[in-house]
């Protein structure tokens, strides 16, 4: 689907947000995810995986500069066209029953936002968010739990360490961010015997289990595609120590 | 005009009513892509590598991207040829269009069991055999680098089979030539060049490989003007009909194929990016054929090899 861009601008340090028009030709589950082609071929060659972060008038996703993709992504600008494999993959599940946290580091947060919405809006649910950044700069979102490395704003610390003492049994956690602090936090939530849905990340070629190029080790010693099996798994799916 | 312009043609007895084909390992099992696409235009779908039990494949990271390419190592994943006949097949053979088996082993004998399994299916039209492989320890490419080898494992697989067999060759050998008239003396039916290019990329971060396997395949755009030369070279050394693939990603690169020497084509990495292409391409062969007065797809193969 070629779609216009609506917006795309700087919302933090290296962090942008695309929105672009919604033609309304389908659903998305919060989770779920898009796969963009930046420019026509051949390069960059593959799509981009992005999760969408927002979803209504327009599909949104907020992006990362860390490679050639995503830069020459970030000078697109309004009117011009992308071109958006989605929906993709299985997305959250949504318990009710239990008491909800959303835990997200760095840009792994925009892997919540469209799931925040969805809980608040449509489930009407009580929810609480606990995101971590580096320091200020990275800062995109305006929750009320924030953690920062240096202290800049809020809690200071890892966000790993602002929950870690917050998980029980009673507990559902929503985890998106950096392979490392999933791991941790799996590890505490083994220990609180605390449930976890986490969305990862790997890359990907084609983004609907064709190419087997995705695939995690999950604790049976067999192999899952994140794309089409996940991208969010229950965290007891997954083989750690692998990652 | 579309309708007046006569896109089919033949492997053995077998005809394709246009010469589009799927590539191995870059559509899945087929079903995948039937939301995005209406199979039964298609001239046949090539399966995922099938082993004879199933195969969990290499460890992560098993990808990585290139300028205008990617690198793979996948380790030939996939549920086994019995999974595939119980599973798959039912629904594929839904679609009008050819299904052919892609099969791969460790030893001859592996093949030869596949090719027993196949040979009642009648939903499968043909064989493709897997001998170049760079992902795997055992067989794989081993077996495509030597003449002597292909011999043997075509003759062997052709005692047990009717179904026409195409040898998929490697292009990691000094004279592939050489090898495609080993499987054309050992009784093929076919052969489709190239699979993909023995590669390397290293993390300067952290100055490792990034495939856990340490090299992949290359392929796409990247590496079509090595597949293109390769069935040009084919073309002038054996009479059976040539399967192009590698790096197509349009009409033309399809068509450069043709030219070269190439019967049918197969679309690879294109599919991931866009799930569709095959489709773009077989228009963009009409539209070309149109433009030009062509009236007969078969007047473009290997024409190349009459201009001076
Ligand atoms: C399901 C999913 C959801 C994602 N959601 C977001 C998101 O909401 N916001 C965001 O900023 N990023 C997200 N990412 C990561 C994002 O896809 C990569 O940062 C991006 O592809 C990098 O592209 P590049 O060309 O700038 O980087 P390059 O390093 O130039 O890319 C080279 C190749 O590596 C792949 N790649 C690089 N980094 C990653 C990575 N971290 N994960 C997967 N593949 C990678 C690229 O896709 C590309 O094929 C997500 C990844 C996945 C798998
Ligand atoms: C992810 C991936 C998996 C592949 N798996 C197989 C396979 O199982 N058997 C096979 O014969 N070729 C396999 N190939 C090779 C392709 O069929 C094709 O020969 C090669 O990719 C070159 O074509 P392309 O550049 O159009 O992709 C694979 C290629 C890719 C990229
Ligand atoms: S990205 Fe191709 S199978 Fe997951």
């Amino acid at each position: 689907m070629r779609l216009k861009i609506v917006e795309n601008k700087q919302i933090a340090k290296d962090v942008f947000k695309l929105r672009i028009d919604n033609p309304g030709l389908f659903e998305i589950d919060p989770g779920q995810f898009l796969m963009l082609k930046i420019n026509d071929y051949p390069f960059p060659l593959l799509r981009r995986p992005f999760s969408i972060a927002g979803f209504g008038d327009t599909i949104d996703i907020i992006y990362k500069v860390v490679g050639e993709g995503t830069r020459i992504l970030s000078k697109k600008s309004k009117g011009e066209f992308v071109d958006i494999v989605a929906p993709l993959g299985r997305g959250f599940s949504i318990n009710s029953a239990k008491k909800i946290m959303l835990v997200g580091g760095g840009i792994g947060v925009a892997g919540l936002l469209y799931l925040k919405d969805v809980i608040e809006k449509q489930y009407k649910l009580p929810y609480e968010t606990y995101f971590g950044f580096n320091f200020k700069e990275e800062v995109f979102v305006n929750d009320v739990n924030i953690a920062t490395m240096d202290g800049s704003v809020g809690f200071k610390g890892n966000v790993v360490d602002f929950v870690a003492d917050k998980l029980n049994k009673d507990v559902m956690v929503y985890a998106c961010g950096p392979t490392l602090m999933l791991r941790r936090l799996a590890f505490l939530c083994f220990d609180a015997g605390c449930s976890m849905q986490v969305s990862l990340e790997s890359r990907m070629a084609c983004g609907i289990g064709v190419c087997l190029g995705c695939v995690i080790l999950t604790a049976d010693n067999r192999f899952k595609k994140v794309c089409s099996d996940g991208p969010v798994f229950d965290y007891e799916e997954i083989q750690w120590q692998a990652l | 005009m579309a309708g007046s312009i006569n896109l089919t043609v033949k492997i053995g007895n077998l005809i394709f009513k246009n010469p589009i084909l799927t590539a191995s390992g870059t559509f899945g099992y087929g079903l995948e892509y039937s939301k995005y696409l209406n199979l039964s235009k298609l001239g046949g779908i090539i399966t995922k590598g099938l082993s004879l039990y199933e195969k969990l494949g290499n460890p992560p990271p098993r990808i990585v991207e290139t300028p205008c390419g990617m690198l793979n190592a996948i380790g030939l994943q996939n549920i086994g040829i019995d999974a595939f006949i119980v599973e798959k097949l039912p629904k594929l053979s839904r679609f009008n269009t050819h299904i052919i088996a892609n099969i791969y082993g460790a030893e001859v004998e592996d093949f030869v069991r596949i090719a027993e399994k196949i040979e009642n299916e009648d939903r499968i039209s043909a064989i493709e055999i897997n001998v170049s492989c760079p992902n795997v320890s055992a067989g794989g490419a081993l077996f495509g680098k030597d003449p002597d080898m292909v011999f043997v494992l075509v003759s062997s697989v052709k005692k047990v089979t009717k179904k026409p067999i195409i040898v998929k060759l490697t292009p990691n050998v000094s004279d592939i030539a050489f090898i495609a008239q080993a499987a054309q003396s050992a009784g093929a039916d076919a052969v489709s060049l190239i699979n993909t290019i023995t590669g390397m990329v290293i993390d300067t971060k952290t100055k490792k490989h990034l495939l856990a396997n340490k090299t992949g395949g290359l392929s796409g755009p990247a590496i079509y003007p090595v597949g293109v030369r390769m069935v040009y070279e084919v073309y002038e050394k054996v009479k059976i009909p040539i399967i192009g693939v590698g790096g197509i990603y349009n009409a033309d690169i399809a068509l450069q194929y043709i030219m070269a020497g190439a019967t049918l084509v197969e679309i690879g990495t294109a599919n991931f990016i866009d799930p569709s292409i095959t489709m773009e391409i077989l228009k963009g062969i009409e539209e070309y054929m149109e433009n030009e007065g062509i009236k007969n797809i078969s007047q473009l193969i290997g024409i190349a090899h009459s201009s001076k």
